[in-house]
C-alpha cells in the first residue's frame, strides 16, 4: 500500500507532534523540544557526521545527535525559532531522509530496561571473578597451609563483594519471589530465590561464626556465578525479545497518514488524519488509502478491500456507496464524504475484537513453570529430612548437610535450560527469516492439532497477476496470445493502475509500439492510437468492447479481466488472478504429513476457497466470512479441546490471530496482525510455518533432554549430599557443570 | 581550507608534547647506551673499571629506570597528552601544569641519573630511587593526573575514546602502586628503609613490580596502540566493542598476577599458586588485544610492504602477543623451576621492552614529531625503514642469545650427580653463558645503533620543518 | 603472609570503585554507537597553521625517498 503524499507540513502540526516530541524547560525557562527522527539513507559511518552538521546549520537546534548504529537523531529545538518540518527539510537537502520516531518512548523505556539488565549482569560477573579469585587459595592451599587468620580475611572479603551480588544482581529472583507468595503460584524464581539465600545465609554464618552451626565452609563463589549464569540466560532472553519488537517497530516509520481536505471555498489543505470530522469532504488520490469511514460523493471507482475482507477482487464503487477506512483507491481520484473516524471506523472496530479476543486465550502453562511446585517441596523435604536425620547422628554437620542439598539440587537445569534453549530457538529461526516475538510461543507450537490458514496474502499473493492471455479475434497484431500480450503491456505503461502496471510487468513488446493520443478514462481504461492511427481501447470488457461483437464473458472463476479491443474488431482478453505464493503447495502438504488437521479460513466468495482448498488437500475450508465468522469457527475447535494455530495476515485475521492458540502472521500483512502474532514469517514463504513447527518440536525435544539430565544429576548427587558424601566443592562444581551441561545443550536448538 | 586567523579558532595545546616526544629520543639513546655499557660489563668485566660509579651493580638500576621512565614514561607523556586533546577536541586543561609535569618529570630523571651511580638505591626493583625523589615522583604525578583528568572532564565529545581508558587506568594504578611501594621510614636525606621487611616486603614489591609491567608498560602502550595504529592504518580499529571488552578484562585479571615473581621462595605455596593460575588467565584479555589491533590492518595488509611506521606499530604486538604467551607459561612452577633466577627471564623482559615498548614507542613517534613541526612525514622515511631492520634484528639477537643461556644455565644449575651432587659449580656456567653475553651485547648495540639513526632523522626533521599549531575542529556541542 | 591484610581490603576496595566507574561509564551513554565512536578518530582533521604567522602551513614536504 502506497504511502501517503509527501507533504512534510503535516509534521508542524501539534497533534501530530506529541508521537514523537517530548518537551520540556530550559535553563532559561523558555520552552524546548526534543525531537526524534528515524532517519534512512545512511549507508557510512561518515553520514551520521554530516546529518549532525546539517541539523545544526538550521537556526534554532541547540543540539542534534546522530547515532549510527541505531539510524537514528535526536534533536533539541527552540519551537520559537523552527520546526520539525525545517529539519527534515535539511536533512533532505544534505542528500538522506527523515521520518517522525513515534516509537521513541517505547524504545527508551526498553533501552532504559536492557541497560539495567546488563548492569545487574555485569556487576554479577565481575563480583563472581573475585570471589573466586579470594576462593582459590582455600582450595589450592593444603591443610595446615592458610593461617586461620588469613582465611577469615578472605571469607571476609568474600561477603564484601558477594552483597553487591545478592542485594542488587539478585533482586529479579527476590522480587519473582514476593509475587509468588502473593499470588500463590510456584514460579522458577521461587527455587532459585531460595537457593540463593540459603547460600548467602548459611556462608555469611560460616564466615562470622566458624564455630557455630553453619561450619566454616563458604559458598560465595558458588553462589555469585550461579547469580551471574542465570542472569545471562535473562539477558539473552531480553535481548532477543527486544530484537523483535525492535523490527516490528521499523514498520512505524512512515509519514503520518494525511489527508486532503476541500474547504468550502473549493480549495484544499493537508491535514493529519487525526483532524478529520464527520462530515468533511476529503479527495482521495489515485493508489492512495481511505482514511476515513464514508461515502463516495463524486466519481467513480474500484477500491481493494482484500486487506480487510480477504476479498481479492477489486469492487467498483457508485457516488453514494459507502467506502471503508484502510482499503485501496484503484479507480481514480474521488472525493468521499467522512462518516465515521477515527475508533469508530470498521477498521478500528476489527482491532477492538481482536483485544477482546486476546484477553479470552486459553493459557497454556509454561512447562518450567509447571514443575518448579513439586521440584520445590521434594528439595525442601529432603533438606529438612537430612537435617532431621543429621541432628541425631552428628548434630554439627546438620545444618551444613541439609545446605549442601539444597544447592547441590540446582534449579539451574529448569531456570536455565528452558530458557535458553527457547532463545538458541528463536535465533535460529530469526536467521532463517522467522521472528518469534513471543519466546513461550515455542513451547505452545509444539503441541498443536488444529491448523486454520488463510487464503488471500497467506497462501495467495497479495496482488493480482496474470494468469492467461486469450485472443478471441485475430489480427496482424495479435497473431498469438504472446504478440497481444507485448501490444496491451506497452499501452498499459502509460498508466500506473495496479491493474496496468501488473500487465506492464507480464508483456515485453520486442519494439514498444509507439502509441499517440492516449487517454486514461477513470474506470473504464485506456485509450490510444497506434501508428498506424487505429485506436485501441484497454479495458473493462463492457467499455473496451463497445460497439464489437465480443464473446459473451464467461462466467470466469478469475478475480479480474482486462480487455483488448481495436476498432477493426481484433481483441483479446487477459486474466487475472492471485498466485500461489512459493511453496504453498509443498507447505500444505508437508503440514498434513505432520498430522495436523488443516482448514482454510478466506472471505473471499465460498466457490473459490472451496476450490482452492481441495486444490492443496485442505480437511475443510469456510469462505465468505466475516472477521467474527472466522473468530466463531476458531472457538469452535478451541471449545472442542483442540489446541490451535492461525496463519493470516490481514486486519480481518487480526482478532482470530489474537484468540488462537498460537498466531503467526505474514511479513507483508497489515501492521496490527504482524504486531500481537507469536511469530512473524517476514521472508512471507509459506514453507516456513512448517519450518518454524519443526523447530519448536525440536527445541521442546532438547528441552525435555536437559530436563532428564537434570533429574538424573539430582538422582546421583542428592543422595550423595543425603549421605554427607558430597564434599564442598564438589557440590559448587556439580552446579557448575550441570549448568554449562544444560546451556551446550541448548545451543543446538539454534541449529 | 585556510584558516583566517589564529583567534578565530582555539588550538590545541601541543607545547609539552613536543617536549615529551624530543625527550623520548633523547633518553632512549641515554638509555639504551647504559644498556649497552653494563651488557658489556657482563662479557667483560673489567669494564667496570674500578669505579664505583661506573660500577655494574649502580648501572644496572640506572639503564632500567631511563628506559623505563625517561624513555617510555615520556613516551607515554607525550602520546597520552596529544591522544587526549585529539580524542577529546578540546586544549588540554591548565597547559602550564603539563609543562610544569615536563620540567619536573626531567629533574626526576635527572636526580635519577646522578643518585644511582653514587649508589643511594632503596634496592627495590623499578623502585630504587630514594625518597626524595619518590615525593618528586608523587607530585609531578598527581599532576599529570589533574591534567589528564582534567582534560577529559572538558571533553566537547560525549564519548570517551577506548584509548583514554588505558591511560586513564594506567595514571591511577601507578599512581596506587607507587604510593604503597615506596612507602619508607627515611633516616636521612639520601637513605630511608622500606615500611615493610622480609618476605612481606617482597610480597608488596613483586604486587608493585608486576602490575608496573601491568599497567605502566602494558595498560598504558595499549592506549598509545589504540590510537596511533587506527591513524597511520587509516582504518578503524578491528572492533571497537572488542577493544572495550579487553580494557576491562584485562583490569580486573593483572592485580593478582604478583606472586609468580616469588615461585620457590619464602611466599606460601598457595600464593604462588594463585600466582600461577591468575597469569595464565591473564593469557586470554592480552591476546584478545593483540588480535584486534592486528586485524586493524584486515583488508589493508599491503600497506605493511610500503609503511616502515606500521611495520613498526604491528611487530610491536607481535612481540606483544610472544611475552604474553611466554610470561604465562613461564609463571607455570614447573617451567618456572628452569627459569628462575636464570637469563630467560631477562630474555622475556627485553622482548616485551625493545619488542613491544620500544617498538609501539618509535613507531608512535615517527607518526607524532612530523606532525609537531609542520611536516607529514619524518625527514627521511628510508632511515626508519632501515631502523626497523636494524632494531628487529637487534632484538632477535638479543632475545635467541638469553632464551639459550637461560635454558642452559637452568639445566646446569639443576645437574646432579648419582650421589646427590652438583655437576656443575656455579662459575662454570657463567663461563658457558659468555659467548650468549657477547651476542647479547651486538643485539644491544643494533639497538642502541638503531636508536641513534633514530635520532638524527628527529633531528634533521626538526630543521627542514617548523613549530606548527593545530587548530581544534569546530564540533556542534555533544556534551557529556 | 600479614601483609595480605593490607593488599586484601586494599583490592576489594579496588573492586568496588571499578564498579562504580562502570556504572558510571553504563549510565552516561559511554557504550552506545561503538562502531561510529570507533572510526571518529579517523574524520578530517583541519590544517595546521603555522605558529608564528597564523598561515596554512602546507604539508607538502616529501622525504627524499622511494
Amino acid at each position: 500500500m502506497e504511502p501517503a503524499l509527501s507533504s512534510i507540513a503535516v509534521l508542524d502540526d501539534p497533534l501530530e507532534q506529541q508521537r514523537f516530541t517530548r518537551w520540556s524547560t530550559g535553563r532559561d525557562g523558555q520552552r524546548v523540544a526534543e525531537s526524534t527522527l528515524r532517519l534512512s539513507g545512511m549507508y557510512c559511518a561518515a553520514c551520521a557526521g554530516i546529518i549532525e552538521q546539517a541539523l545544526h546549520g538550521v537556526d534554532g537546534v541547540s543540539q542534534a545527535t546522530v547515532s549510527a548504529s541505531g539510524q537514528r537523531a535526536a534533536v533539541r529545538w527552540d519551537p520559537q525559532r523552527t520546526r520539525p518540518s525545517l529539519l527534515v527539510e535539511a536533512v533532505r537537502r544534505a542528500g538522506y531522509d527523515a521520518a517522525p520516531d513515534a516509537a521513541a518512548p517505547a524504545r527508551e523505556l526498553r533501552r532504559a530496561e536492557s541497560r539495567r539488565a546488563l548492569w545487574r549482569l555485569f556487576v554479577a560477573a565481575f563480583c563472581m571473578m573475585q570471589v573466586m579469585m579470594l576462593a582459590t587459595p582455600s582450595y589450592v592451599a593444603g591443610p595446615g597451609e592458610l593461617e586461620p587468620d588469613l582465611a577469615q580475611l578472605l571469607n571476609w572479603s568474600s561477603w564484601v563483594l558477594s552483597l553487591p551480588v545478592l542485594l542488587f544482581s539478585a533482586t529479579p529472583f527476590f522480587s519473582g519471589l514476593w509475587h509468588s507468595l502473593r499470588t500463590r503460584r510456584i514460579g522458577m524464581d521461587v527455587p532459585v530465590a531460595i537457593g540463593i539465600a540459603v547460600t548467602f545465609i548459611a556462608s555469611t554464618g560460616a564466615t562470622f561464626d566458624p564455630g557455630g552451626i553453619f561450619g566454616h565452609e563458604v559458598y560465595f563463589d558458588s553462589m555469585t556465578m550461579f547469580v551471574a549464569f542465570l542472569l545471562g540466560a535473562r539477558y539473552m532472553e531480553l535481548h532477543a525479545r527486544q530484537r523483535a519488537l525492535q523490527a516490528l517497530e521499523n514498520a512505524l516509520d512512515s509519514l503520518p497518514q494525511q489527508a486532503t481536505r476541500l474547504l468550502a471555498d473549493g480549495r484544499s489543505e493537508e491535514v493529519s488524519v487525526l483532524r478529520l470530522a464527520v462530515g468533511d469532504r476529503v479527495r482521495v488520490a489515485l493508489g492512495q488509502a481511505f482514511p476515513a469511514d464514508g461515502s463516495l460523493l463524486d466519481g467513480h471507482t474500484q477500491v481493494d478491500e482484500a486487506l480487510l475482507t480477504g476479498e481479492s477482487t477489486p469492487v467498483p464503487r457508485q457516488p453514494g456507496e459507502t467506502l471503508v477506512a484502510g482499503s485501496t483507491n484503484l479507480g481514480a481520484p474521488v472525493i468521499m464524504r467522512v462518516e465515521r473516524v477515527g475508533a469508530d471506523t470498521r477498521h478500528e472496530a476489527i482491532v477492538a475484537l481482536m483485544r477482546e479476543a486476546m484477553s479470552q486465550r486459553p493459557a497454556m502453562a509454561r512447562v518450567a513453570d509447571r514443575l518448579a511446585g513439586p521440584f520445590l517441596w521434594v528439595v525442601l523435604a529432603l533438606a529438612g529430612g537430612a537435617a532431621a536425620a543429621w541432628s541425631v547422628i552428628d548434630p554439627s554437620r546438620a545444618v551444613w548437610v541439609a545446605v549442601s542439598v539444597l544447592i547441590v539440587t540446582c534449579p539451574c537445569a529448569l531456570a536455565l535450560a528452558v530458557p535458553a534453549s527457547l532463545v538458541a530457538a528463536a535465533g535460529g529461526l530469526a536467521r532463517r527469516g522467522v521472528l518469534v516475538q513471543r519466546l513461550d510461543a515455542l513451547e505452545s507450537m509444539a503441541r498443536l492439532d488444529h491448523l486454520f490458514i488463510d487464503k488471500t496474502g497467506t497462501l495467495t499473493t497479495q496482488l493480482l497477476q496474470l494468469q492467461q492471455a486469450q485472443v478471441h479475434q485475430d489480427c496482424a497484431a495479435l497473431a498469438t496470445p504472446q504478440a497481444a500480450l507485448a501490444v496491451a503491456a506497452s499501452l498499459a505503461a502509460w498508466s500506473r493502475h495496479p491493474l496496468s502496471e501488473a500487465l506492464a510487468a507480464a508483456g515485453t513488446a520486442p519494439a514498444p509500439w509507439a502509441w499517440s493520443q492516449v487517454e486514461e478514462r477513470p474506470g473504464q481504461g485506456l485509450v490510444g492510437r497506434d501508428a498506424q492511427g487505429m485506436a485501441w481501447r484497454l479495458g473493462a470488457r463492457d467499455w473496451a468492447c463497445q460497439g464489437l461483437s465480443a464473446p459473451a464473458a464467461a462466467a470466469s472463476a478469475s478475480a479480474a479481466q482486462v480487455w483488448l479491443c481495436a476498432e477493426d474488431g481484433s481483441c483479446a482478453s487477459f486474466s487475472f488472478d492471485e498466485t500461489l505464493r512459493e511453496g504453498a503447495a509443498e507447505a500444505v502438504t508437508a503440514l498434513r504429513a505432520m498430522g495436523y488437521r488443516l482448514s482454510l479460513l478466506s472471505g473471499d466468495r465460498p466457490a473459490r476457497a472451496q476450490r482452492l482448498a481441495r486444490q492443496l488437500g485442505f480437511d475443510a475450508a469456510i469462505g465468505g466470512a466475516t472477521p467474527q465468522g472466522k473468530l466463531a469457527e476458531l472457538a469452535a475447535a478451541q471449545a472442542r479441546g483442540e489446541r490451535v494455530a492461525m496463519v493470516g495476515d490481514g486486519v480481518n485475521d487480526a482478532p482470530v490471530l489474537a484468540r488462537a492458540d498460537v498466531s503467526l502472521a505474514m511479513g507483508q500483512g497489515a501492521l496490527v496482525a504482524r504486531a500481537q502474532a507469536d511469530a512473524v514469517l517476514v521472508g512471507n514463504r509459506p514453507m516456513d510455518v512448517v519450518q518454524t513447527l519443526r523447530v519448536a518440536r525440536r527445541t521442546m525435544g532438547i528441552v525435555r533432554q536437559n530436563l532428564v539430565w537434570a533429574l538424573l544429576y539430582n538422582l546421583t548427587c542428592v543422595p550423595l549430599a543425603l549421605l554427607g558424601l558430597m564434599a564442598p566443592w564438589a557440590a559448587g562444581l556439580g552446579m557448575a557443570a550441570s549448568s554449562v551441561v544444560v546451556i551446550l545443550n541448548a545451543l543446538r536448538a539454534a541449529r | 581550507m585556510a584558516v583566517s586567523s589564529k583567534s578565530a579558532a582555539p588550538m590545541y595545546t601541543d607545547d609539552a608534547v613536543r617536549w615529551f616526544a624530543l625527550a623520548t629520543v633523547l633518553w632512549g639513546v641515554v638509555g639504551m647506551l647504559v644498556g649497552v655499557i653494563i651488557a658489556a660489563q657482563l662479557a667483560w668485566p673489567q669494564l667496570n673499571l674500578g669505579i664505583p660509579w661506573l660500577s655494574y651493580g649502580r648501572l644496572r638500576p640506572l639503564h632500567t629506570n631511563a628506559v623505563i621512565f625517561a624513555f617510555g614514561g615520556c613516551a607515554l607523556f607525550a602520546t597520552s597528552y596529544h591522544v587526549v586533546q585529539r580524542t577529546c577536541q578540546t586544549p588540554l586543561f591548565a597547559p602550564w601544569l603539563a609543562k610544569f609535569t615536563f620540567w619536573g618529570w626531567q629533574l626526576v630523571i635527572v636526580a635519577a641519573a646522578i643518585s644511582l651511580p653514587l649508589g643511594m638505591t632503596q634496592g627495590k626493583e623499578y623502585a630504587e630511587l630514594e625518597w626524595p625523589i619518590d615525593l618528586l615522583i608523587a607530585v609531578v604525578w598527581v599532576s599529570y593526573a589533574v591534567v589528564f583528568f582534567g582534560t577529559i572532564g572538558i571533553r566537547k565529545v560525549r564519548h570517551i575514546y577506548v584509548a583514554n581508558w588505558f591511560f586513564g587506568a594506567f595514571i591511577l594504578a601507578v599512581a596506587l602502586l607507587h604510593i604503597v611501594n615506596s612507602a619508607a621510614i627515611p633516616v636521612s636525606l639520601t637513605k630511608s628503609y622500606s615500611a615493610y621487611a622480609g618476605v612481606q616486603d617482597a610480597m608488596v614489591q613483586w604486587w608493585y613490580g608486576h602490575n608496573a609491567v601491568g599497567f605502566f608498560l602494558t595498560a598504558g602502550f595499549l592506549g598509545m596502540m589504540y590510537y596511533y595504529i587506527p591513524k597511520q592504518a587509516e582504518r578503524p580499529v578491528y572492533s571497537y566493542r572488542l577493544s572495550i571488552v579487553h580494557f576491562w578484562a584485562l583490569i580486573f585479571t593483572y592485580m593478582w598476577a604478583g606472586p609468580h615473581h616469588l615461585h620457590y621462595t619464602a611466599l606460601p605455596d598457595w600464593a604462588q599458586s594463585i600466582g600461577m593460575i591468575f597469569s595464565l588467565v591473564l593469557l586470554a584479555p592480552s591476546w584478545g588485544g593483540m588480535i584486534n589491533g592486528i586485524m586493524t590492518l584486515s583488508g589493508a595488509w599491503h600497506k605493511l610492504r610500503d609503511d616502515p611506521i606500521l611495520k613498526f606499530l604491528i611487530v610491536a604486538l607481535s612481540f606483544y602477543g610472544m611475552s604474553t604467551f611466554e610470561g604465562p607459561m613461564m609463571s607455570i612452577k614447573t617451567v618456572n623451576a628452569l627459569s628462575h633466577y636464570t637469563d630467560w627471564t631477562v630474555g622475556h623482559v627485553h622482548s616485551g621492552a625493545l619488542g613491544w615498548v620500544g617498538l609501539i614507542s618509535m613507531g608512535s613517534m615517527y607518526y607524532l614529531i612530523p606532525k609537531l613541526f609542520g611536516r607529514k612525514d619524518m625527514y627521511s622515511v628510508r632511515a626508519i625503514e632501515l631502523h626497523f631492520w636494524i632494531a628487529t634484528i637487534g632484538i632477535v639477537l638479543y632475545i635467541a642469545a638469553m632464551w639459550i643461556a637461560g635454558v642452559m644455565q637452568g639445566l646446569m644449575w639443576r645437574a646432579i650427580n648419582p650421589d646427590g651432587t652438583l655437576v656443575y659449580t656455579f662459575v662454570e656456567s657463567v663461563k658457558a653463558t659468555y659467548p650468549f653475553y657477547v651476542i647479547r651485547l651486538l643485539g644491544g648495540v643494533l639497538y642502541l645503533g638503531g636508536m641513534l639513526i633514530m635520532a638524527w632523522n628527529t633531528v634533521m626533521t626538526i630543521r627542514a620543518g617548523k613549530v606548527a599549531v593545530a587548530p581544534v575542529p569546530p564540533v556542534a556541542a555533544a556534551h557529556a | 603472609m600479614d601483609i595480605l591484610y593490607l593488599l586484601i581490603p586494599l583490592s576489594t576496595a579496588l573492586v568496588l570503585l571499578i564498579l562504580g566507574v562502570f556504572a558510571w561509564a553504563l549510565h552516561r551513554g559511554q557504550f552506545e554507537d561503538l562502531e561510529r565512536e570507533g572510526e571518529r578518530i579517523l574524520q578530517d582533521e583541519p590544517a595546521l597553521v603555522d605558529a608564528d604567522q597564523s598561515r596554512a602551513v602546507q604539508r607538502t614536504e616529501q622525504s627524499p625517498t622511494v
